[in-house]
């Protein structure tokens, strides 16, 4: 088990957004959350990444309790997450961006004294990362510039630049067009035979296609969990997906 | 090595701290006494544009908007003007002091106003400007409040027994000036070419991103608050020198605006931008409070017209010709 959830609650004010979740995802899972707009998807995986603290419950990482890390903290335990809309360093350079994201995991990114260039691991393995998504020719590039379906990539390349062994993806494909979701899919199918990965989806088709693991989040709370072809299936992910407040 | 090559794409070459771009930058500045009607304004201007430089690593590179550098200026001042008059301290001393102080105050007002972004940021540096102009102020004993720290001697320097090295008129300060000045410079672009200061532009490109890919912001920006004091706190000394004074005007909120005004005008996204900036607003301030006291007004107005329609600033406009002249590759740094 590699990460684990207890009762995971988040209040805001009045509002319940998530209510006692527990997730159990394996070594080597693909697992997706799905739900409609408002289920808590998002809140879910900003209590996860550190990003908002957490009402109530725990979160546990390879069998050690992370509730209340930051974000940084949580990079710095090999968790790599994507953010549903773009956050790029958008006036640099898409090697750039990668060095920099890669960097803070190694030896001397609080060095002031040496010009950034002089440490050519980051370099390297930036390469490496933009060789693996196939983005090399894009390099040169401002962020700011590409095309929405290559920006999502950049995301996936700074989430993979951090050197998780956990990968957190919100909505990689949000905004896509259809050629560039195709082309989304093989890539999280590619990293999902070396990294375990938690995603929030949207895309039915990708949900379906890759997930080995699907829970399924309804007004804050969890309604199903199982295989795809489980939650496929299960009449009250129909009802919540169709109905709407037919509960 | 064919794959060195490739790796240099994007991300342009290795900056040795000292290159051509070292001279060009020392020998432009050199010609400020030669064009400029009196020697004293280029010793004046370079003085402010160390100021200047020292505040845009917090704005231009870091994306924080400070408004408490008049309070960093000032205690550098106050420092070096203390330590030479009351101590009799030597001169670069006096100078090492004032660096110092605008660190230990830098670090005090970077603690308490990190903890908030955006608009309290600004209020707090702000606050923190005002409560340091009131304390000089209302402690006269120590700084001579209203009317300045008056008699700040300016002895020359003793290089060793027997070697002084006179800065008495104002050819030799502007000289000193020039040196420390060149020396803040290299230092200054080393730190923001190093992996540190590529982590300040990370976090002016995009906070949330440069701590989801593990980066401690906060510690980030504290010690680019505490190395833009030590700098500042340099120019505010170098100015106690520069007018055997202190001016109670040195750790004004105005100062604080003066450095937000010339690295507007000469443009936020370079190292060198400020530097142009500082030059227009003392010349032209100079220039125009004898010709016209609402003098003013016309810079207010300049200001204006910088940030509605030209947002990179004199420098990006110069750097436009320049590369309609002449096309250059590689990477900028500040963006």
């Amino acid at each position: 088990m590699i990460l684990r959830t207890e009762g995971l609650t988040k209040h805001f004010g009045g509002l319940t957004a998530v209510n006692g979740v527990n997730l159990e995802v394996e070594d080597g899972a693909i697992y997706s959350i799905i739900g409609p707009n408002g289920a808590g998807k998002t809140t879910l995986f900003n209590m996860l990444t550190g990003e908002i603290p957490v009402s109530r419950g725990e979160i546990y990482f390879q069998g050690r309790k992370i509730t209340g890390l930051k974000p940084h903290q949580i990079a710095r335990i090999r968790i790599g997450r994507s953010f549903q809309q773009n956050r790029l360093f958008k006036n640099l350079t898409v090697v750039e961006n990668v060095r920099l994201a890669q960097h803070a995991h190694e030896w001397g990114h609080f060095n002031i004294f040496k010009d950034f260039l002089s440490f050519s691991g980051p370099v390297e393995k930036a390469w490496q990362i933009l060789e693996e998504l196939d983005i090399t020719s894009i390099a040169a590039k401002r962020a700011g510039e590409l095309p929405h379906g290559q920006q999502r990539i950049l995301e996936i390349a700074l989430a993979l630049a951090t050197d998780p062994v956990l990968l957190l993806l919100d909505e990689p494909t949000s905004g896509t067009s259809p050629d560039d979701s195709v082309r989304m899919i093989r890539l999280l199918r590619k990293l999902g035979q070396r990294l375990t990965m938690v995603l929030i989806e949207h895309n039915m088709n990708l949900v379906m296609s890759i997930s080995s693991t699907i829970t399924v989040l309804y007004q804050g709370e969890t309604i199903a969990s199982g295989s795809p072809a489980e939650i496929e299936k299960n009449e009250r992910v129909r009802k919540a997906y169709l109905g709407g407040h037919s509960r | 090595m064919e794959r060195k090559g490739i790796l240099e794409t994007g991300l342009g070459r290795r900056a040795p701290l000292l290159d051509k771009e070292t001279w060009i930058l020392a020998g432009a500045v050199l010609l400020l006494p030669v064009v400029l009607p009196y020697k004293t304004l280029a010793a004046e201007i370079l003085i402010y544009a160390l100021g200047a430089v020292s505040f845009n690593i917090l704005l231009g590179f870091t994306g924080m908007l400070s408004f408490g550098h008049g309070a960093l200026f000032g205690v550098g001042a106050y420092t070096t003007g203390l330590l030479l008059k009351h101590l009799c301290w030597h001169p670069l001393a006096g100078l090492l002091g004032a660096a110092m102080g605008g660190m230990m105050t830098a670090l005090v007002m970077g603690l308490l106003s990190i903890q908030r972004i955006g608009l309290y940021f600004v209020m707090l540096t702000l606050a923190f400007n005002q409560l340091a102009f009131f304390g000089a102020y209302q402690w006269k004993q120590l700084t001579g409040g209203d009317d300045g720290l008056l008699n700040v001697p300016r002895p020359d320097l003793s290089i060793m027994p027997g070697l002084e090295l006179p800065i008495q008129s104002s050819l030799q300060f502007f000289l000193f000036v020039w040196v420390l000045f060149i020396v803040s410079m290299v230092l200054i672009r080393r730190v923001l070419r190093s992996p540190f200061g590529r982590v300040l532009v990370a976090i002016k490109e995009n906070p949330d991103r440069a701590k989801a890919v593990g980066y401690n912001i906060q510690r980030y920006k504290l010690i680019a608050f505490v190395i833009s004091g030590l700098f500042t706190g340099l120019a505010g000394g170098l100015y106690a020198l520069f007018m055997r004074m202190v001016p109670i005007t040195a750790i004004e909120l105005f100062t604080s605006t003066d450095f937000i005004l010339m690295s507007l005008i000469g443009g936020l996204g370079s190292l060198y931008g400020p530097i142009v900036g500082a030059v227009i607003v003392k010349i032209a301030s100079e220039v125009l409070s004898q010709i016209w006291p609402r003098w003013l007004l016309v810079l207010g107005l300049t200001f204006i017209v910088f940030v509605i329609f030209m947002r990179g600033g004199l420098w990006a406009f110069l750097t436009m010709i320049w590369g309609r002249v002449k096309p250059r590759r590689g990477l900028e740094v500040g963006r």
